[in-house]
Parts: C-alpha cells; structure tokens; sequence
C-alpha cells in the first residue's frame, strides 16, 4: 500500500522530488541503523570498534561477530541468552560490558531483540544506498561521487541531426540526451504563450495589454531578447526571485510559540536586502559571503551588510525550556546548519548531528565543527537613526535591564525569610513596589528606534561532539572548519573569531564543486518547474542523480566565469530553444517519457500564491507597485500589496498563504507541493477577496467601454493576454444575457468567471 | 514525474461531456455519474491525495477523536488514586516539582469510588465518564520529556519538542487520506487557541493539504466555521449557473490542451467545493440534532464540540481534536479545586460521546483518547495548587481496538513518576498508529535527506492494551 500512497501523491505533486516509495528493506535497515548500530558506537566501540579489539573482539560486522573474540563467538544468532555479547551486557555471569557502567535497560534490550531477530546486518538499504560504516576515513570512492567531482568544462556534445534547432550552447545538451533517448522537441511557443510564460517567470505578474501589442508588432529578430532584458531590469524581477530565496531562508518574522517569542518586527529589512541583491545582479559569491558574515565585511554599507544577516539571525528561536536549555539550542544550532547546508550546498549535514551521516562522508565532528562557528557566534539588534537617539536609548534600556536583575535578586533572596511572616511582607511590598517602578521606567523609556536584527562576533571557542546528540555527553572536541570531504582530510582550522567570514569564502569559492551547481540547479528548476538535479537542496547519495550532468557542469562554468551573475544565468536559459519550446503533447515522445524528464516540452506550471494573488490585484487594475518595507497582513482584504510584503508568521501563517502550498517558514523549503483541493476552491468561490477583485474587474471594463462584446475581448486581453474566441465571446454575452440579479451584478459575475478560470491559474 | 489520467472516466468521455456546451448542472452530474466525484471513497487516488488509501494491515480503528485537555490534568485527582498522598499529607518529597523547592504533599480533595465490574477507581471530578469505565482503558503510567507547556505540546501533538514536525493529525491524513472529500479530512476544534497554537495541527514538511483545519468553535455558526464555505452574494442557483459558464470555459480550455492531470483535477476540484458548501455546513449545523441528543451532552462549547466531533466521525473524518477551552484551562497552579470547573464542563460531553458511539455503531471503529500534555506534581505549588509534572500521569483511551475496563501501568506510591510499564508519548504514538492499521516505523516521509516518520526512532506499540 504504501508505494501506491506515495505513488499517488507524487503523482499529484507533480515533481517527485519530494517523495520517493521506499523499499522494504529500509525497515530491518531502519532498526539497525537507528536503534542498534548508535547502541554500539556509544557503548562498545571504544574497545571494539574504530580498528580496536580488545579482548581480539570486533563489533563492526556481523562475520567478526560471529567469529567472535579471546572466549569465543560474541553472538549466536536468535538466541540471545545463548550470546556471550548479551550475557556480557546484562551483567550476567563474569565478563561484564561495559566494565565502567552498565547500559540503560532501553539499548539492552535493543542488542537483545536485535540478536533474537537473528542479528541481521543489513549491508545495502533502498535502491543500493550505501550506508557508510561510523568512524570510516572518506575515501577514494567517496571523493568519486559525482557532486564532489570538481566541476567540468565538457565540450559540446555531438549531435546526429544538424542542430539548427539550437540557440545557445545548453541546448546541444539538452538535444544530444533527447536524441539518445530517441525524442524530439516540439514545436517553440507562439508569442503571446512566450510573453506570458517569461513575464510571470522573472516578475510574477502578467504581461500588460500594451506590452503585449509592442512585443506582437516587434518583427525584428532581437524582439524576444529585448523582452528578456526589459524584464530583468524590471524592479519586480527582484520581488518574484527573492520570494525564492526566501523560502531557502524559512523566512519569517517570528516563532512559533506562544510564550515570549522573540519578534522581528524589521525582519523586512531582510527580505528588502534580497529583493535588491537580485535586482542589483549582486555577484552570487558576495550574496553568500554577505548573509553568513555581512559584519566582518569592512568594505561597503555596514548597515545592509547587517540586515543580509538576517538568513541566520531571523531563524527561528525555540522556547527556552528551562528543563532541557541546552538541548533547545543544540537544536537551534541545528537549523543554522540545516539551512546553510542545505540552502548553499545541498548536503544535508544536520543529519550528522547525532551520529556520523549514513549516507554521505560528512563525520559527526564536521557537523560539530560547523556548530561551533555558529555558537561562537551572537544574536544582535542594532539600532538604526541619529546616534544622540540611539545613545539615549541604550541608556534606558540599560537601566531597565539593571532594575530587573535587581528585582530579581530580590525575589531570590526573599525565599530566605521562609517563616518570618513580618520579613515576608516587608520584602512582598517592597518587591510590589519595585515592580510598579519598573513599569514606570518602561513607559517612560524612549521608543524603540528601528534596528536590524542581526548577527555579531561572540565568545569564539570550539565545541565538543555530542554523543548521540545528548548536550550532557561530550566527546572530543571538533576544531571550527570546513568540511572535510570539500576542505580536504585535514583543513586548516578557522582562525578569525567565530570562523564565519572563513566558511563564508569556502563556501563561495570557484573551487567548491558544490556552490555554483546547487544554484544553477535551482535557477533551472524555478524556470523549468524540476531541476537537473530533481532533490534541489540534496545532492548527496540518496539525492536524486542529475539528468544532464554536463549540461550541470556547463552552466556552472558559465555562471562562475560569468562573475557568478544570476541575471546572465537566466538570459542563457530563457533564449535558449529549450525553454521557448510549447507545452504540446506528442503521443511519440510521451510514451517514452510520460513525465517528460528529457524535456521534449516545456512544463506547465501552476502559479505560486504570490503570482496568483498579485495577477487577481494586476489585472483588476489595483496593485500597488511599490516596492519594500513593513509588512501588511494578507487576510486584510483592502491590502492591495504585493503578497511578499505580507506577515510572514511561523507562528500562525496566513490562512491563504497556508492553503496554497506557502512552505511552512518554520524549516527551509527547496521546492512547493502543487496541490489542488476544494479548500482552496472554496476561496476562489466565495471570499470577500475574489469578489472584491471581480467588482473592480468589472467596474474597469464597464467604464472603459459601451459594448457587452467589446468589454469581454479586452477583458480576455487584460486577464489572459490573448484575443477572445467568437465561441468565447457567445459564451459570455449568453451569460451576461441571462445572468440572475443577486447582489452581484451580471458583470461582477462574470468577471469572478473570468478570473477563476484554469487559464488564469496555469501558465503554459 | 507521472502522468496519470482520471482512471474513472476516459478522456473522451470527459471532453464529450465538457465541451458541448451542457446546461445547468450538466458538469457535476456528468462527473457525479462517472464516479469521480461522490463523498466517500471514489474520487481516485490519481488525482487527490486526500483520497482514502489501505493502511498496512487491517486496522482496529478508523479515525480518531483526541479530547486534548489542554494545561495538564492532575492525575492524582482525576483516574490515578493515591491514598499515601492521605498517609503523607504535608511531608517533603524530593524532586516532585520543577524549579522551586520541593512542596508538601497534597491529598486530593476528590474522592474515589470504584466503579463498572472492573472496578477501576475515578475520582469524583468524573462521575458520569465513570460509568463508561468498563469502556475505558486507562493509562496511568504515561511520561513525557519536559514538564513545560509549549515543548510537551509539541511532543504530544507531533513527537518534537520543538515545531518542526508535523502534528499526528498531518500523519493520519497523510497515511490514510480522507473517508469524505466534502470535509477537510483533520479538524481541530478550540475555542480560541492553546497555546503554541496552529504548530499544533501543522503539516510542517508534509504537503499543505495535510494540515489541520482549526475550527474556533467558540460560536458554532454553520456558515462561517469553515473559511468561505459559503456564498454571502449569490444564491446557490446563481452560483450554479456562474459555475457552469466557468466549468465551459475550462473545458474549452482543456480541450485545446491534452493530457493534463491538473487541468483536470482542478476543474473536479470545483465541483466538489461547490458540493462542500453544502454538506460542511450541515455537518457542523447542531440544529439538525435532536432536542434529546442535544440535552443529553449538555450544554457549553465542549458539549457542542464533542457533539460536532461525533457529526464528523459519522461522516468519516479521520482526525478530530477537541481542544479543551482556548489557552490552558486545565493548568491549575493556583487551586486545584478548578479542576471542578472543568470536569462538570466536560464530564457529561464525554460520557454522552461515548454512548452516542456506541449506540449509533461507531464506538469500535473509533479511537477516543482523552487527556493533556502531562500531569501534575501531587505535591502542592503554593498552599492549594499543583505544579506541572512530566514524569509520570494519566491518559485514557476507549473504543476502536482498546481493552475497556483496563488499568495499564503504574506511578509510584504518590503519583509523581511512572514506574510500571512506563508509556512514552512515541509509545502512545505508535500504539495509535497501530491501531489505525499503520506500521509507525513504515509510515515515513522523506525531507532534509532522511526518511522521517511521527515517532522519530522510538516509540513500541504497547500491545497490553490492544483488545
């Protein structure tokens, strides 16, 4: 059952990515993997493991189990009471494991049923993932694996058909794999298709009417590449690209919880930083530098080297459990690095936070190494406006700050007078007063001026590894530095404060095999609808592998020889053949790759959210186009925004954010489900919003024009980018015609039609 | 990347169909024929993913009802009597609260009685779920990891203590999909909020559709309890004929483009929300109940949820959560005689839940689990309250697959700490699971480069339970 549930969701998702049907297998590998080999590592292989025998025992694979050491086999399988390893862990007869203190009950009872389960060893889990053994050195093959290859230069492909059909370089190797695999390509878009499809790619918003007729009217043969650049010059391109980052970034603007969460009310200085980094065509290796070390930046301005912090210092603060503190900010730490990870280099780090990772050559202590960047590393607000203000400020806040420890020394020693009834009182009112001090303080405290929220230098020092993720067990201690399966076996160790200006350049470095594929992969898949890679933010083994390998490589030569400028990325892409092809079937090519995974076609796409809602205000004429600043709420139906300016909250999300597909900013998110349920359908139906929208469609074109016919061809013009059918224009006057007084009139009726419509939601 | 078509109607059928222009309800009926649409199990699985999929193995139960007492329920005063507390009144115990000085021990004021033929004993404060017990199976030895609100929340709900994982709920609909494509398939009904919140019913890394659908059932008007399930313009026949002229234009659309799942899926998508408007607002409407039924859970806003929650079990929702009341009632800290109040609001609700179940056939096909994110200290905090308490307290589970009239596990002589066959929250887990025919180390989803499942890499079906 369980491979036909994945299989219909995935289905349905459209991009598989996201989803993989498992094998069996994975579930003995499962147990042992999660519950027996850690029980292992922690308790044994100090002796018997890690190339150590004592006792001329090994614990590191079922033969030398078997085999057994000094007094003979460690264990029989399916009889554990017959096992010297369980007699030995029970505390049984004489020898006693571990000699210094005996398990907990939980993990000898795992070693138990895993024995009387006949102590299976799986070697190989799904699709032959193989699982690394804990503690190996990376070797040979591990540095052959494809994504730690340096990246190549390959020369164009061969091609058996002339390839006139080619318009950039990419296309030869997109052709060569269409030819191998017996496909072709079908024909290109017609114009109005490629207008609208490259319009809401790079802005998210719809072609207007008049841009539309210039682009018909432009015969000439750069027609298109003007379009290209006119919309890469667009203010709007950065609004639609940054909303990509910034569901990498799990942007929001404050926690989940309910109990103190911190806020970030200027979180938008953040997101504003992105959307102009894009604009600006900020060379992508200073974007990374700038968002993991913009304070130690001595160049340029300091305070937007601050705000491009906010990809760390908006992430999300957990509650601070006071029973389990160091536990909730290992835990932090963890998403630091499963967003910088993930988001920079596709491999999944945080996966090591426990245990070396089972898949991928990165040791626990790499993971821990990064950690320590992170924890020598400090939240901090910096406030922004006239220095006299801020000076006054700090000054206040700092005095608040005295006065509550005072108070709180207080409440500390007024526990001392238990019993004294007369002490008691005294030190109640005292405090009772105190408080009512600090509240006067508070209020007459000067406003709090603008700040950033974002990232300072803190106590530099390196951290231990944690044993199976436990804060309260350390080992040894894991030097702040680079991966080693990207640094080499031994990289030097970081030397500057907390080390993030020195991981920031690794990781943008020209000579990182990862950085710049993960960003082409990325780029492509936002166009394309999949990427080359169809795991975007896990090239690791059980990431998917690249269709077009080369073509991978090609890309990110050019993009890093290029000055690793995105906006030269996309021009590449969009005049390419491939991208202007059509979305046509073609029943030849489909039988061989139903899924188009060759890319015989363009895919269809359905707009994000934020392109539908901002198209619904574009074309009834009402979005406000400025660009930047606070947020406004989205449920507010006169908010008439963009819809990256709403509030994005981790704590309770917009309500029609959530319904369609917005990814949950409290983790990182490569890529958003398409899903289609009546929820949303509910939405487009019946809410204040839709109608709102039809009512001004409607007004626009009542006023603008006399005639029911004329009306609804500039109506298909404004909302669709195209002409309207005779049939389409019957269809509308015999509704029109006929339509029942309610309180919407015939035309806000039609005109909610008209905007409901598939067409208006999908983009060929 | 598939694909699919919808396999219960061709796609000649389908344009036939669409594109002639039909009249006024000619789209739904045509699908409604073919079987793509209808409320229970036949949309296909191509092309929903809520659609109703087989569980790993038969399965006890079909859906769950989970009444959250949210702020902690003392189980010293509640399903776990200790006489000791009695014996030891005003003594120290080590260790029994969380930051401040250990507190004295504090008998409860509420007396136990035996009750039913298993003669478990509950505390006055449940006199009426009391007479259900021989229906009940009680927990006693339930513990979880912190003994503070919001990350034992999160542990009951989805098995992190911090929001960043889907809630159970999310995992259910996920595994087994939806027995009614009218309704969401996860509601959670709270009058107000709990605390922490919608991370409570989150889908987290799980598609969207997943997530639970709050219902703030402070009021309960049918027409507003889901966002936009009705018209506030049009009368239906209007609508109908908007639609129609919208479903055209779809069609013509479709036509001109072959293949395409989505196009498809949207356009039934449309017919079964304009269908939903209807039933999801009579599913909530409590003035189709019958006056007895009505008097018979009483009155309040728990009353009114269990009595919806029972319209949604009916109708083949696969997760319903009742939330207490809005913030955290239960959290007694400062007079464990409240814990009065909320029983007598949710005493008869329950009582009458579980015989309307069972009378209407429900009962064994439906798992009720009651109880909060942990208990509390039976020593005192302050003079008359209790403090929150992790280590050790009660939870009850009846119907679907459950033993009644059983006592599972043990805390200690006072009540602070589980001692006897300890239940972990992942045990809970995948014992519920379980009983909904899902293996919980199977049900996995893969993100950030791992196969994540709801009990993490815990969690041991407590199979003394199991009926």
């Amino acid at each position: 059952m369980k491979a036909q549930a994945l299989l219909s969701l995935a289905i349905f998702l459209g991009s598989a990515s996201v989803l993989r049907a498992e094998s069996p297998k994975l579930t003995e590998a499962d147990f042992f993997e999660k519950q027996v080999r850690p029980v292992l590592v922690e308790h044994c292989y100090q002796c018997h493991g890690n190339g150590k025998t004592k006792g001329g025992l090994s614990l590191t694979s079922r033969e030398v189990m078997l085999k057994g050491g000094d007094s003979g086999p460690a264990v029989v399988p399916s009889d554990p009471a017959g096992s010297l390893l369980i007699q030995a862990i029970r505390y049984e007869g004489e020898t006693r494991m571990p000699p210094k203190k005996k398990m907990p009950d939980h993990d000898i009872a795992v070693l138990t049923t895993w024995v009387q389960r006949g102590a299976p060893w799986p070697a190989s889990p799904a699709g032959g993932d193989v699982l690394r053994t804990p503690g190996a050195a990376i070797s040979g093959e591990d540095r052959a694996f494809w994504a730690f290859q340096p990246i190549a230069d390959p020369p164009l492909p061969s091609l058996k058909a002339p390839a006139d059909w080619a318009r950039k370089p990419l296309d030869h190797f997109l052709l060569a794999k269409l030819e191998a695999q017996g496909l072709r390509p079908v024909r290109p878009a017609d114009k109005q298709t490629l207008l609208r499809r490259v319009t809401f790619d790079l802005t998210g918003l719809p072609p207007a009417p008049d841009e539309i007729a210039a682009f018909l009217n432009d015969n000439s043969p750069n027609a298109y590449e003007k379009v290209v650049d006119r919309l890469l010059s667009s203010p709007h391109y950065g609004e639609r690209w940054a909303r990509h980052w910034l569901d990498l970034a799990r942007y929001g603007e404050d926690q989940a919880h309910s109990f103190q969460p911190r806020l970030f009310p200027y979180g938008y200085r953040y997101r504003d930083w992105v959307v102009q980094a894009f604009n600006n065509d900020m060379p992508y290796d200073s974007f990374i530098v700038e968002q993991i070390a913009g304070d130690l930046i001595k160049e340029g301005d300091p305070v937007a080297h601050k705000a491009a912090l906010g990809f760390f210092s908006l992430g999300p603060h957990y509650y601070l459990d006071g029973a389990a503190r160091k536990f909730v900010e290992a835990t932090e730490l963890d998403d630091r690095i499963d967003t910088l990870t993930r988001g920079f280099l596709a491999l999944t780090v945080s996966c090591a936070r426990c245990h070396d990772h089972k898949f991928d050559p990165i040791a626990q202590s790499d993971y821990y190494s990064l950690a320590g960047v992170f924890q020598s590393t400090k939240y901090e607000e910096m406030p922004l406006g006239p220095p006299d203000v801020i000076e006054r400020y700090n000054k206040s806040q700092k005095e608040i700050r005295a006065f509550e420890t005072k108070i709180k020394e207080l409440v500390k020693t007024q526990g001392k007078g238990q019993g004294d009834k007369k002490i008691e009182d005294a030190a109640k009112q005292k405090l009772a007063s105190m408080r009512r001090e600090l509240n006067e303080m508070k209020k007459k405290a000067p406003p709090s001026p603008e700040m950033v929220h974002t990232l300072g230098e803190g106590q530099a020092a390196d951290m231990h590894v944690y044993l199976r993720g436990n804060p309260d067990k350390e080992g040894d201690v894991a030097p702040r530095r680079f991966l080693r399966i990207l640094a080499g076996d031994n990289p030097p160790p970081f030397k500057q404060g907390s080390g993030r200006l020195e991981l920031a350049k690794a990781i943008a470095s020209p000579k990182n095999p990862l950085t710049a594929r993960v960003l082409v992969n990325r780029v492509w898949q936002y166009h394309f609808g999949r990427g080359i890679v169809g795991t975007p933010s896990n090239f690791g083994k059980l990431g998917e592998r690249p269709t077009h390998p080369e073509l991978l490589d090609h890309l990110a030569t050019r993009f890093i020889a290029s000055g690793w400028s995105i906006k030269t990325l996309h021009r590449e892409i969009l005049l390419s053949a491939t991208y202007r092809m059509s979305c046509d079937h073609d029943e030849h090519n489909s039988a061989t790759d139903p899924s188009n995974r060759w890319l015989w076609r363009m895919n269809r796409q359905r707009l994000d959210v934020e392109a539908w809602r901002d198209s619904l205000l574009a074309v009834s004429g009402e979005l406000d186009q400025h660009i930047g600043g606070p947020p406004a709420d989205i449920g507010n139906v006169n908010n008439k925004r963009r819809t990256l300016y709403g509030k994005i909250s981790r704590h309770n999300l917009d309500s029609l954010l959530r319904l369609f597909d917005f990814p949950d900013p409290n983790i990182t998110s490569d890529a958003r489900p398409v899903t289609i349920v009546p929820l949303q359908q509910l939405f487009v139906l019946n809410s204040d919003f839709m109608i709102a929208r039809a009512r001004s469609l409607a007004a626009k074109l009542t006023t603008e024009e006399k005639d029911d016919a004329l009306r609804i061809r500039k109506a298909f013009m404004r909302v669709y980018g195209r002409n309207a059918s005779e049939r389409e224009i019957e269809m509308g006057l015999s509704f029109l015609g006929n339509a029942e007084k309610t309180s919407l009139t015939p035309w806000e009726q039609y005109a909610q039609v008209l905007l409901s419509a598939n067409e208006f939601t999908f983009v060929d | 990347m598939f694909t699919p078509q919808l396999p219960c109607m061709t796609r000649r059928q389908m344009l036939c169909s669409l594109g002639n222009g039909f009249g006024a309800l000619g789209l739904a009926s045509v699908l409604a024929a073919e079987g793509v649409l209808g409320s229970t199990a036949k949309a296909s699985g191509a092309s929903n993913p809520l659609a109703p999929k087989a569980p790993h193995f038969r399965p006890r139960a079909r859906r769950v009802i989970f009444l959250f007492m949210n702020g902690g329920p003392s189980q010293v005063d509640t399903f776990d009597p200790k006489p000791a507390l009695q014996k030891y009144a005003g003594q120290s115990k080590e260790g029994t609260t969380r930051q401040k000085a250990a507190g004295k021990l504090m008998p409860s004021p509420f007396r136990f009685q035996k009750y039913g033929q298993s003669g478990i004993e509950v505390s006055e404060l449940y006199p009426q779920v009391a007479r259900c017990i021989d229906e009940i199976c009680v927990i006693r030895s339930m513990h979880t990891n912190t003994p503070n609100h919001e990350p034992s929340l999160l542990m009951m709900n989805s098995g992190e203590t911090q929001p960043t994982r889907p809630s159970m709920g999310s995992w259910l609909t996920y595994g087994l999909g939806s027995e009614n494509q009218n309704l969401p398939g996860y509601v959670v009904l709270c009058p107000g909020k709990p605390v922490v919140g919608p991370q409570l019913w989150s889908n987290s890394f799980l598609p969207g559709i997943y997530q639970g659908t709050h219902i703030n059932n402070t009021r309960v008007d049918p027409q507003s309890v889901i966002e936009h399930v009705a018209n506030r313009y049009m009368p239906r026949g209007a609508q109908r004929r908007q639609l129609d002229l919208l479903q055209q234009m779809n069609a013509v659309h479709l036509q001109e483009r072959v293949r395409d799942n989505q196009l498809e899926a949207r356009i039934a998508s449309l017919e079964m929300a304009f269908r939903m408007q209807t039933e999801a607002q009579e599913a909530f409407d409590l003035s189709r109940e019958t006056t007895d039924t009505r008097r018979r859970y009483g009155e309040g806003q728990f009353a009114n949820a269990c009595l919806i929650a029972r319209r949604l079990a009916e109708r083949g929702v696969r997760m319903t959560q009742v939330y207490y009341g809005n913030g955290q009632p239960w959290d007694d800290h400062a007079d464990i005689l409240n814990h009065r109040n909320h029983a007598r609001q949710s005493d008869q609700p329950i009582a009458a839940l579980l015989q309307d179940l069972k009378a209407r056939g429900l009962f064994d096909e439906t798992l009720v689990i009651w109880g909060g994110e942990f208990g509390r200290t039976p020593a005192s905090e302050g003079s008359k309250g209790r403090d929150h308490n992790s280590k050790g307290f009660s939870m009850w589970l009846a119907g679907g697959g459950v033993k009644g009239g059983y006592v599972h596990g043990a805390t200690d002589e006072f009540g602070s700490t589980a001692v006897e066959k300890k239940v972990h929250v992942h045990d809970l887990h995948a014992t519920i699971l379980h009983l909904l025919g899902i293996d919980h180390e199977r049900l996995t989803f893969r993100y950030s480069g791992r196969d994540f499942r709801l009990t993490d890499v815990y969690g041991e079906v407590v199979r003394d339970i199991l009926a």
